[in-house]
């Protein structure tokens, strides 16, 4: 017969023990839903973007623009010296992909938004493809996925009609693909040249998205360079070859316009203190993604091969640079941010897996135990909560999200001033959005109140004949009028001494235009010289923040 | 490619980096006497990359 004091001692502790073997499982139920939690976010803002028919971000309308024209099959990339002044410096995929929508339903800015929601979608499940292949951990996979949405720059753009997000999509299936292909070819021996075809292809989609990826086309050559320097220069003169043969192309069907608009126009200042900036609120917002990759790439670089996701990391970290571009914003880190989602849950599973393994060679053998694989499965999860505490974003329009707000210790709403370049500034009211990025334009959920506002100036317009000279085009599609000029395209252009103003000129002199909408002044100092001596302001509306002046003829 | 081939392609970039930021002053860029703040944060990117190039060297004919 035993004794029961010491049954009753064993009992205890197999309770205690079992307890606590939950509590890995338990971090990572609290991780998943704090992730979760951020994609709720992302889709209540997505979902409030799609339904608001005015631009939140400038420049999306032009976006929308260059979409009709491709749907009329005309080109955006166009002569800016004469009316209606307009012109694209974007590449044409993105708004080729969005034509159909267009087509069905008519320039409706959901559309394009949709599109690149759904791009951010395919990207997260890319990222989450990538790190399931590797370790088989799909916790691991789903917080590395859904992180890449709940990053704030990522919320912030994703569901805009924008198509920097678009761009980051084929860039991070490209790389997926090629690091899965090269592994697969490794393994069996022989090349999949047509698996490497596809590679290409979305590499140049990726380039006649946005510019921007480049940095990534190079990235990948670079692997290829060190892996396989034969092929990757072999691959690399067709490459060239068919995407300067399609940018000449577009450049004679256009007379020149497309390299006028889309790389000229681009040549902006670089301001360092932006660029330093922005490094340092990535860096804060995103410290475990970028501390744990960065780890994981020295890593790799002094005892293991290369990868392709840290070759990728590093060009990107490094091309984020241009984020200091007059124009550019936090968007430039975005391809940074995948490629870091990718690497801290290849680290991850490659620790995790290392702890289960028995290695007596290793030096550091002796912490490959059953006790270091449980301190990692609760401190990893540990570490994507301080994460997720580290991008806190969050709309409190409803007394159930300002509770959470408030019980996360956060605050229910910030007081921000709106915006103005136009009138006497205004005090700040209170917006219901909190975000760890600080004082943000993006991010909040635009209301019945801006839509009511937008209105208000498309009205405004509707009481004049023509088209308005509006820095928003969506008031002008609105109203059914003409989109007059691309203001900072104009002023791009104007720069580079690359544009005649003389006809625009002569039509504000004129008083040619019966509305002046003025957001946020991105004109060219003549043309706003020549509305401030024939155009007075006769109302103000606000909207997502902004001051709006509406002006008329003096 | 081996870490050695690697490191010694990171100390020729550094290196190219560094001639080539003070080749900006040659041909009359910038706008700063002597060495601007972009200058020196070029500079010390490339001073980074020769230093990584070298503890690359020791590593030898292992793969890159």
């Amino acid at each position: 017969m035993s004794d029961p004091i010491i049954k009753q001692t064993e009992n205890k502790t197999t309770g205690w023990e079992t307890a606590v073997s939950y509590l890995p499982k338990l971090l990572i139920g609290l991780a998943l839903l704090a992730f979760v939690g951020y994609f709720v976010v992302y889709n209540l803002y997505a979902v409030a973007l799609f339904r608001f028919p005015f631009d939140y971000d400038q420049g999306e309308g032009f976006e929308l623009m260059d979409t009709v024209l491709f749907s009329q099959g005309e080109w955006p990339y166009r002569d800016n010296d004469s009316y209606p002044f307009y012109s694209s410096n974007y590449p044409p995929l993105f708004h080729v992909v969005t034509v159909p929508l267009v087509w069905a339903f008519g320039p409706q800015y959901w559309t394009g938004r949709l599109v690149s929601y759904l791009g951010t979608l395919l990207t997260a499940l890319a990222i989450g493809y990538a790190v399931q292949k590797a370790g088989k951990r799909w916790w691991l996979s789903v917080l590395v996925g859904l992180a890449f949405l709940a990053s704030n720059y990522v919320y912030h753009v994703g569901p805009l009609f924008r198509q920097h997000m678009f761009m980051v999509m084929f860039e991070t299936v490209a790389v997926v693909y090629l690091a899965r292909t090269v592994a697969k070819e490794e393994a069996d021996g022989r090349f999949y040249n047509k698996r490497l075809l596809v590679v290409m292809l979305l590499l140049l989609a990726a380039g006649y998205t946005k510019q921007l990826a480049y940095a990534t086309v190079a990235a990948v050559f670079i692997f290829l360079l060190l892996r396989q320097p034969k092929r990757a220069i072999a691959w690399a003169v067709p490459f060239a070859a068919v995407t300067g043969l399609i940018f000449l192309w577009i450049n004679v069907a256009t007379d020149g316009y497309w390299f006028l608009n889309t790389v000229t126009a681009n040549i902006n200042p670089f301001v360092p203190g932006q660029a330093e900036g922005l490094f340092r609120q990535w860096f804060r917002l995103h410290t475990v993604l970028t501390v744990t990759a960065v780890l994981f790439a020295v890593y790799q670089l002094y005892f293991d091969r290369l990868s392709l996701y840290t070759i990728w990391f590093v060009v990107a970290v490094v091309n984020s640079v241009t984020a200091g571009k007059w124009g550019a914003g936090e968007s430039y880190f975005a391809t940074a941010i995948a490629a870091s989602c990718i690497l801290t849950g290849l680290a991850f599973n490659r620790l995790l897996t290392w702890s289960q393994q028995a290695n007596d060679q290793s030096p550091l053998a002796s912490l490959q135990s059953p006790k270091t694989h449980f301190a990692l499965m609760m401190a990893i999860p540990i570490l994507f909560l301080f994460q997720a505490n580290q991008m806190f974003h969050m709309p409190t329009h409803t007394p159930a999200l300002a509770a959470i707000a408030a019980a996360l210790g956060r605050p229910t709403e910030v007081m921000i001033a709106p915006q103005t370049s136009c009138s006497a500034p205004r005090a700040p009211e209170p917006i219901p959005y909190v975000d760890s990025a600080g004082v943000s334009l993006l991010g909040r959920l635009p209301t019945a109140v801006d839509t009511a506002a937008g209105i208000e100036i498309t009205d405004h317009i509707l009481q004049g004949e023509t088209a308005a000279f509006s820095e928003d085009a969506g008031f002008n599609f609105r109203a059914g009028q003409d989109i007059v000029t691309n203001p900072t395209q104009l002023l791009n252009l104007y720069n580079n001494n690359e544009v005649d103003l003389t006809e625009m000129l002569a039509m504000l002199n004129d008083q040619a235009f019966d509305t002046i909408v003025l957001r946020a002044q991105f004109y060219p100092p003549p043309v706003l010289d020549a509305i401030g001596q024939q155009y007075e302001t006769t109302n103000l509306v606000q909207m997502n923040g902004f001051v709006y002046c509406i002006m008329r003829p003096r | 490619m081996t870490k050695r081939q690697l490191g010694l392609t990171f100390i020729v970039l550094g290196s190219l980096g560094i001639v080539g930021l003070f080749g900006i002053d040659l041909l009359g860029a910038g706008q700063f006497n002597g060495i601007g703040p972009t200058q020196r944060l070029g500079l010390l990117a490339a001073g980074a990359v020769i230093l990584v190039g070298l503890t690359l060297l020791p590593l030898g004919d292992k793969p890159a």
